[in-house]
């Protein structure tokens, strides 16, 4: 009963946090509360971004494939043994680093802002 | 002249009462033990691990009660991350906050939800733990509430490893003659 109840309630809230991803996929990339920069998330080159975080450097790679961290200062490396995300709602932190890099939906579309 | 002094009388600790101090310390290090052997397994995913050491919390919960339950969690998450090299770390910050809450999560289902089970009290416990430990990473380290979307799909698996711990708990004290209650 309690298990039902449960996944009935998660449920719910993950139906209500995929209303809110929709739109072209962007990836964020914060540290703490600041963000460093945001891409597309299939560019046409790969892009490499470098995030100086609390302990060093998190390097941030996006291509084809999707987003992945590379390199990372953190002494688990769980950030980078994480792999790539490549669908709307993906997150890849690196907790010692504070960094975190985030896939969202950005309602206009990028091409919109140039076009105009 | 006499220079002998008379060593102070304590009173000799019974052997019921040794008894338990033994049991208790063996579940501690079975606690530890397995703490540190789910760090040195292959990670299931950055956030997610079984919480198999949590096994040992409900089985002295269920044979000891609560003071000697949470007494253990957090000895055990203490002992556990001097071992793996974790100590002071944002890892160990996470793993005692969120170990607290789960412990206490379950204190109070244990204390106040009447006829509840080990697994309902595993499974409350493993969903608190794995919601206090989002809050904690977002709080303070990533500040960022994307964080969140993480968390359903999450929960659905702390779910599943909350139940199983549950039934283990269950089947271990049936085995020990242990009345949860």
């Amino acid at each position: 009963m309690l298990l039902l109840i449960a996944l009935i309630a998660i449920g719910i809230s993950w139906q209500w946090l995929h209303q809110h991803l929709s739109g072209t996929p962007m990836v964020y990339i914060y540290h703490g509360k600041a963000l460093l920069a945001t891409y597309p998330l299939n560019p046409e080159k790969p892009i490499h971004f470098e995030a100086h975080g609390d302990i060093g450097l998190s390097e941030i790679t996006i291509d084809k494939q999707g987003v992945r961290i590379t390199h990372s200062s953190c002494a688990t490396q769980r950030c980078v043994l994480s792999g790539h995300r490549h669908r709307i709602g993906g997150i890849l932190a690196c907790v010692p680093n504070r960094i975190l890099v985030s896939i969202q939906g950005s309602q206009k579309q990028p091409l919109d802002a140039i076009s105009e | 002249m006499d220079t002998s002094q008379e060593a102070p009388k304590t009173p000799r600790p019974s052997l019921a009462s040794l008894e338990k101090k033994a049991y208790w310390l063996g579940l501690l290090l079975l606690a530890s033990g397995l703490h540190v052997f789910e760090a040195a397994m292959p990670s299931l995913g950055p956030w997610f691990k079984l919480g198999l050491a949590n096994i040992i919390t409900l089985i002295a919960l269920a044979s000891m009660g609560p003071k000697a339950a949470a007494s253990l969690a957090i000895g055990r998450v203490v002992i556990g991350s001097f071992f793996i090299g974790t100590m002071f770390t944002p890892t160990f910050i996470i793993s005692l906050s969120a170990t607290l809450a789960s412990t206490a999560t379950m204190l109070l289902a244990w204390r106040f939800v009447p006829r509840i089970s080990l697994i309902g009290i595993s499974l409350l416990g493993a969903l608190a733990h794995m919601c206090s430990q989002f809050i904690v990473v977002e709080q303070l380290f990533i500040q960022q509430v994307a964080l969140y979307y993480l968390l359903p799909p999450l929960l659905v698996l702390s779910c599943a490893t909350g139940w199983l711990n549950g039934a283990l708990a269950t089947y271990i004290t049936a085995q020990l003659n242990i009345r949860s209650r």
